[in-house]
């Protein structure tokens, strides 16, 4: 997702705004005069500035030429949001399914997305998964979710 | 020299040698592979140290990432494609002296040369941190919240890219830590009424997220890299000595960078090789040759950012202040083995300290031969597939983030993570910035809020102190330093323009 300086700069003023005004609502601690609110105003008020800078293009000129992608279509960018879709599977599901199944479909789908021929993906998404159960669960002791299918150690 | 017989015997424990071999193979396997960084070896290697000794744990840690840093070099030489940030300044000049086919002394400078200037950030590293430990005794809150800002500023000095821009990430990553109630007035801030966030968000999961999904997240976008074509290595350190006798100020004037810029709290190897190959090329007798696959300058940087990753240990020991990003993570595993960084560590737990520079020097050392079996084996090593790799980097990346707390929040905090390092890359925000303001929110604030209460709300003490007002100078140093850039830019173009329309 690449964004113009422009909207990530007035993103940035938002979140500081968000910031500050949140910040401000935080209770006084009595008696003293710099309360939790301070730092959040403080860092509020510093991201509005970055952010108005950054969209007028202030310090544009220290950055690196970035290189271009190529003319790929922008829904080829989706793909990069497979991997936090599948943690936050993981996080959902791991629990209910188990970890050696979980771990196997996420290994398999991640390894189809990066291209590989199911002659590898297969086989990666059995043995994986067990080596980490066996050197997370068995090595050190991390309580892996059973789930549906329990490992044979 | 108690201290240091008992520091030995703490590294001779089988325990730690085991896990200094196996940390010196997988550092070197992750590193040499293009996308993974020598910080993402570090952060995965946490949820593994839990379950180590302290030495052994710490252990991991110097080993995996002074490893990491030179294997990055290798895919550097041989592909043109860095294997973790620290290796971009030269990996021009590597590869163009493989393209002249000295791949094999490309890769000896990169492995002897890293190997001398990790012993000289050492050594420097068991002189500077004792001393500097006397002094920092004496360090009130008032010099901890400047040592704390110099470090972020230093954080957003990262070479390519706008300081404005730096300054924002790092802001993003003070915002992060301010959630949760770990302030001084224990209110609980930004927790949305999630009890999850009111411990605040811890750096681990972050730094997974920001450097290790957000990489496959990336690396599902880009074209695989192109398979090496196979070749059989001639002999790897032939003709070092001989560019060790011919360069040696060029090596210790990498060393000496490499150790200036890694006691700065904030800035680690990635910086200390930019710098050093520009001081290089600039001190030159034979600049012309930069860029051609000239030794040189190979020589200089390679020697700075391995003395760089030693002697970024000495704020995170001193003051438990990142160094760099590997050294964030660092600090964590200190503080959860009972090692909590500060001045007197150096006096109660000498034995430990010295097993610490002990491995160090370990480390450099088996990182010869290691890493001349990770060169002739680097065909076969860097042949395997992205398609088998990001899978399994991405399980562990779920499963390491769930062993730290044996929570679930921490793998949503990963993905989440995963998400905003990646467009914040994409969009050229510098996201170790960021990192480094999640680590040391709590600590900038904590030193500015007991400071003001006790200097009763005055600022003056902020730089009345002399060594307080040092680091303030410092400090402003580094925020004005691009401005400075900028306006000599300004100057020299408009002085070039005109002659350059003349002729």
């Amino acid at each position: 997702m690449r964004l113009s300086d422009r909207v990530s700069g007035a993103a940035l003023v938002a979140l500081g705004g968000l910031a500050a005004w949140g910040g401000s609502r935080l209770p006084a601690v009595p008696g003293q005069d710099v309360g939790p609110a301070v730092f959040p105003m403080l860092i509020g008020f510093g991201l509005i500035a970055c952010g108005l800078m950054i969209a007028l293009g202030v310090g544009h000129a220290f950055e690196a030429p970035e290189e271009e992608g190529g003319g790929r279509s922008w829904w080829h960018g989706l793909w990069a949001l497979l991997p936090p879709a599948l943690l936050v599977l993981y996080m959902l599901l791991a629990e209910r399914i188990g970890f050696l199944l979980m771990a196997a479909a996420m290994v398999l789908v991640v390894a189809l997305a990066f291209g590989a021929r199911l002659r590898l993906a297969l086989p990666l998404a059995v043995l994986a998964p067990l080596a980490v159960h066996l050197v997370f669960y068995r090595l050190l002791r991390v309580p892996l979710p059973e789930g549906l299918l329990a490992a044979p150690w | 020299m108690q201290n240091l017989i008992e520091g030995a015997a703490l590294v001779a424990a089988p325990d730690v040698l085991v896990a200094i071999l196996a940390s010196a193979i997988y550092g070197l396997v992750i590193g040499a592979l293009p996308g993974l960084t020598a910080t993402m070896a570090t952060a995965l290697l946490v949820p593994v140290t839990f379950y180590l000794s302290p030495i052994a744990a710490v252990a991991t840690i110097i080993t995996a990432s002074a490893m990491a840093i030179f294997s990055g070099d290798i895919p550097g030489c041989l592909l043109r494609i860095p294997g973790t940030p620290a290796s971009a300044a030269y990996t021009d000049e590597a590869y163009a002296m493989t393209r002249k086919g000295q791949a094999e002394t490309a890769l000896g400078i990169c492995l002897w040369f890293s190997a001398l200037g990790g012993i000289f950030g050492t050594l420097a590293l068991m002189v500077v941190a004792p001393a500097l430990a006397e002094i920092a005794l004496s360090f009130s809150t008032f010099e901890y919240f400047w040592m704390a800002l110099l470090g972020l500023m230093c954080a957003t000095l990262v070479a390519r890219s706008s300081p404005v821009k730096a300054i924002a990430a790092m802001l993003i990553g003070l915002l992060i830590a301010c959630i949760g109630m770990e302030n001084p007035a224990g209110t609980p801030r930004f927790t949305f009424g999630l009890s999850d966030l009111l411990g605040g968000v811890e750096v681990i999961p972050a730094l997974v997220g920001v450097f290790a999904v957000a990489q496959v997240m990336r690396a599902l976008l880009m074209p695989e890299p192109p398979p090496l074509p196979r070749r059989r290595f001639g002999s790897i350190l032939a003709g070092q000595w001989g560019l060790t006798r011919r360069y040696p100020k060029q090596l210790m004037r990498g060393n000496t960078i490499g150790v200036i810029v890694g006691v700065l709290p904030g800035a680690g190897a990635d910086m200390a090789a930019w710098i050093s190959y520009a001081t290089s090329k600039k001190f030159s007798k034979e600049q012309a040759k930069y860029g051609t696959g000239h030794p040189e300058g190979l020589v200089e940087s390679g020697a700075a950012n391995n003395s760089a990753v030693a002697s970024s240990w000495v704020p995170a020991l001193l003051f438990g202040i990142p160094g760099d990003t590997i050294t964030a993570i660092a600090i964590g595993v200190l503080y959860m083995k009972g090692l909590n960084p500060g001045p007197t560590l150096f006096t109660e737990n000498a034995s430990s300290m010295y097993a610490l520079y002990l491995i160090f020097i370990l480390a450099n050392i088996i990182m010869i031969p290691f890493g001349i079996m990770m060169i002739r084996t680097s065909t076969l090593v860097l042949r395997a597939p992205r398609a088998a790799v990001m899978p399994v980097i991405l399980l562990l990346c779920a499963v390491g983030a769930y062993a730290i707390g044996n929570n679930p929040f921490a793998v949503l905090l990963v993905a989440l993570f995963g998400c905003l390092g990646f467009v914040m890359e994409r969009n050229g925000y510098p996201v170790a910035a960021m990192v480094l303001g999640i680590v040391m929110g709590s600590m900038v604030e904590q030193s500015f809020v007991s400071s003001l209460i006790k200097s009763d709300g005055s600022l003056l003490p902020f730089v009345e102190r002399p060594i307080s007002g040092l680091l303030a100078a410092l400090t402003f140093t580094a925020l004005l330093w691009p401005v400075g850039v900028w306006v000599v830019q300004r100057l020299r173009g408009r002085r070039l323009r005109p002659s350059g329309a003349a002729e």
